[in-house]
């Protein structure tokens, strides 16, 4: 017996099933994209610019509608009601790649809005939870700073903790690292890693190789709106199956 | 000269020569009008009617109400300046309580009640309450920087409720009612008249345009071209033009008693005509925060009222502050067209005295003494701003 994916049983985190979209000037962004997420798993999504796979993410949360195919993120179909929307949003945690801290609060009060204001928790047992969140990406000593005094591995710290302090089931990553600076983005990746091993479902578009191989459990190639491939991380980047892959890989390797 | 002055006034020879040509410019204007306003004018005129000036034919036993208000409105002022100061972000230490700045402006205001009130020639009692309102300021805000720290971060809060509440109390001490004789509208003037007016319009128009600038970026098509509709019309139409007609249509628009007489619908055409432009300042604060940031706040779960009201909005309003005051301050100046709808503000009453037989030719004097009010009353608005502005800003690594 080969032992037993770690969440068969139970369904999967997302389901997208065909989705299409096309944008208000015609262009045709995702042609039938489908992804199956489970529970505890990593996937991460690769590809050129302009292939959609930011867009595909941000279908997730509704932050882009799509106008074909269905998405079910942990069991709730996505659809027009509103406050299916609102319930999927509290469940699906998202970190940007421009961090989008809030800069005229500071960086406990960033973790600390939406729980309040959501979850309708009391500050006091929220702050605690932020404070040991702070402590757990290691920037506790800045929780009474600035988001702007932050550097920017800090702030993309500080914007995985305000994901986490919503208690989300799934993190969504769209190019967190992208506009780090180098020194930089190996403070963020162990903060990520940590996380997968702790067991968080996790959806990350990104063009970081070595936390591809090292966490991914599923790596997904898109290009032109559609997915080129989804392998293992060892299968992908060494044995790549399509034409399309090895000449993404030649470019960024 | 210091080094520094020498190298901003006198960097090249041109520069020294513009600097010379200006200084020699200035001063001479400057020493003729002192000369004139020393030896040649007649200041009897204001004098005479300072009460006039400041407060219409508003009856002289109800005029204490007015010295009630008016040492509400110094408290406020006191309490406002003392928390403003007090106010410190995590990277600024409070500083000390009378910064240099606070200590000139207090002496200005010393130095203001003592002279003023003896110059226009008021009695003893009346100047002497003077004296009591600008104690009764600067006593307000010694302790509101003193222990308004005390408060935290809730110290900053209390202000926007205070002034809102003190117009409403004001209002009932200038016009009467709970118990307090009516005094009409067409009763007050001067002074007054024109501070109830900016006043008015500013508290009023504030919501109005933030509600009307969500509007223009709303997706709801009716209520977005409503809007647009809206601030276009009011922006193409002079506010003359405006109050003309307001004059003559606003009765059957606004549900009655809203309206009764010719200042009241004066104050809502003032009103409608300022939200427009209050409108426009804070579209393009809306437009310069980030969309990245309603998009973080609504995948954290934020509703879209929610997202507004606490991370769109401070951002936008924080951003559209200068030009919100800019666009208060020529409300403030705009209230002087209503000497010409037959309002007696502080232009029309000034025309009504000035057409007085006693004090034919003495325009100078008067002009100069409303230009010297309205520039008191819009620097006060300026210099408020400019302290909010900077208290509000998040600090940020560059600083």
């Amino acid at each position: 017996m080969t032992a037993e994916p770690k969440v068969a049983k139970s369904p999967a985190m997302i389901e997208a099933r065909g989705v299409e979209k096309w944008y208000p000037n015609g262009f045709h962004a995702l042609r039938g994209v489908d992804l199956t997420v489970q529970r505890g798993e990593v996937v991460v999504i690769m590809g050129p610019s302009g292939s959609g796979k930011s867009t595909f993410i941000r279908t997730f949360n509704a932050l882009e509608e799509f106008q074909k195919g269905s998405i079910t993120v942990d069991g709730i179909a996505l659809n027009d009601d509103l406050r299916k929307i609102d319930a999927i949003r509290r469940e699906v945690g998202m970190v940007f790649q421009q961090f989008n801290l809030f800069p005229h609060l500071s960086v406990l009060d960033n973790l600390t809005l939406a729980p309040v204001l959501v979850r309708k928790r009391s500050k006091g047992e929220v702050l605690n939870q932020a404070m040991a969140l702070l402590e757990r990406v290691g920037i506790a000593e800045q929780a009474h700073k600035f988001p702007g005094q932050l550097s920017g591995g800090q702030q993309q710290r500080v914007a995985i903790a305000r994901s986490l302090c919503m208690e989300p089931r799934i993190l969504l990553f769209d190019e967190p690292t992208s506009s780090l600076d180098p020194e930089m983005v190996r403070e963020v990746l162990e903060v990520m890693q940590g996380l997968a091993a702790d067991g968080m479902t996790m959806v990350v578009v990104t063009h970081e190789v070595g936390f591809a191989r090292q966490v991914a459990d599923r790596v997904v190639l898109m290009a032109d709106g559609q997915v080129v491939e989804e392998a293992t991380p060892e299968r992908f980047f060494d044995h790549p199956q399509h034409e399309r892959s090895r000449q993404f890989l030649s470019q960024i390797l | 000269m210091p080094a520094s002055l020498r190298k901003e006034l006198f960097a090249t020879p041109l520069d020294g020569v513009v600097t010379v040509l200006l200084i020699t410019g200035l001063a001479a204007a400057g020493s003729r009008l002192l000369h004139w306003a020393l030896t040649q004018a007649d200041w009897a005129v204001i004098q005479a009617n300072s009460t006039l000036f400041a407060v219409g034919r508003y009856p002289i036993e109800q005029q204490w109400r007015l010295w009630l208000l008016g040492a509400l409105l110094a408290a406020a002022a006191g309490l406002s300046w003392g928390v403003l100061r007090g106010l410190a972000l995590p990277d600024r230490p409070t500083t000390a309580l009378w910064p240099r700045h606070d200590r000139l402006a207090a002496s200005l205001l010393v130095l203001l009640a003592a002279w003023a009130p003896a110059a226009l020639g008021l009695t003893l009692t009346i100047q002497s309450r003077w004296w009591g309102l600008t104690g009764l300021l600067l006593l307000v805000r010694w302790l509101a920087g003193r222990y308004g720290s005390r408060l935290g971060k809730t110290a900053p809060l209390v202000l926007p409720m205070v002034w809102p509440l003190l117009y409403l109390v004001g209002m009932v001490l200038i016009g009467g009612g709970l118990g307090l004789v009516a005094v009409g509208a067409n009763e007050w003037g001067g002074l007054l008249l024109t501070l109830v007016q900016a006043s008015f319009a500013i508290l009023l128009s504030a919501p109005l345009g933030v509600l009307l600038a969500l509007g223009r970026r709303s997706s709801l098509p009716l209520l977005r071209w409503g809007s647009v509709v809206y601030i276009e019309f009011i922006r193409g139409a002079p506010l003359i033009t405006l109050l003309f007609l307001g004059q003559n249509i606003l009765g059957f628009l606004l549900p009655g008693g809203m309206a009764p007489d010719r200042i009241w619908r004066a104050a809502w055409i003032l009103t409608f005509f300022s939200a427009a432009y209050l409108a426009e300042a804070v579209r393009s604060g809306l437009a310069a925060v980030p969309r990245g940031q309603l998009e973080a706040a609504r995948s954290l779960g934020l509703s879209l009222p929610q997202a507004l009201a606490k991370v769109v909005l401070p951002q936008a309003l924080r951003i559209a502050l200068p030009a919100t005051v800019g666009q208060f301050i020529s409300l403030l100046q705009d209230t002087t067209l209503l000497s010409l709808i037959g309002l007696l503000d502080l232009l029309g009453t000034a025309r009504s005295v000035m057409a007085n037989p006693l004090f034919l030719g003495k325009s100078a004097e008067v002009y100069l003494t409303l230009a010297v009010l309205f520039w008191c009353c819009c620097a006060a608005l300026g210099l408020g701003s400019r302290a909010l502005e900077r208290r509000l800003n998040p600090p940020s690594l560059g600083r």
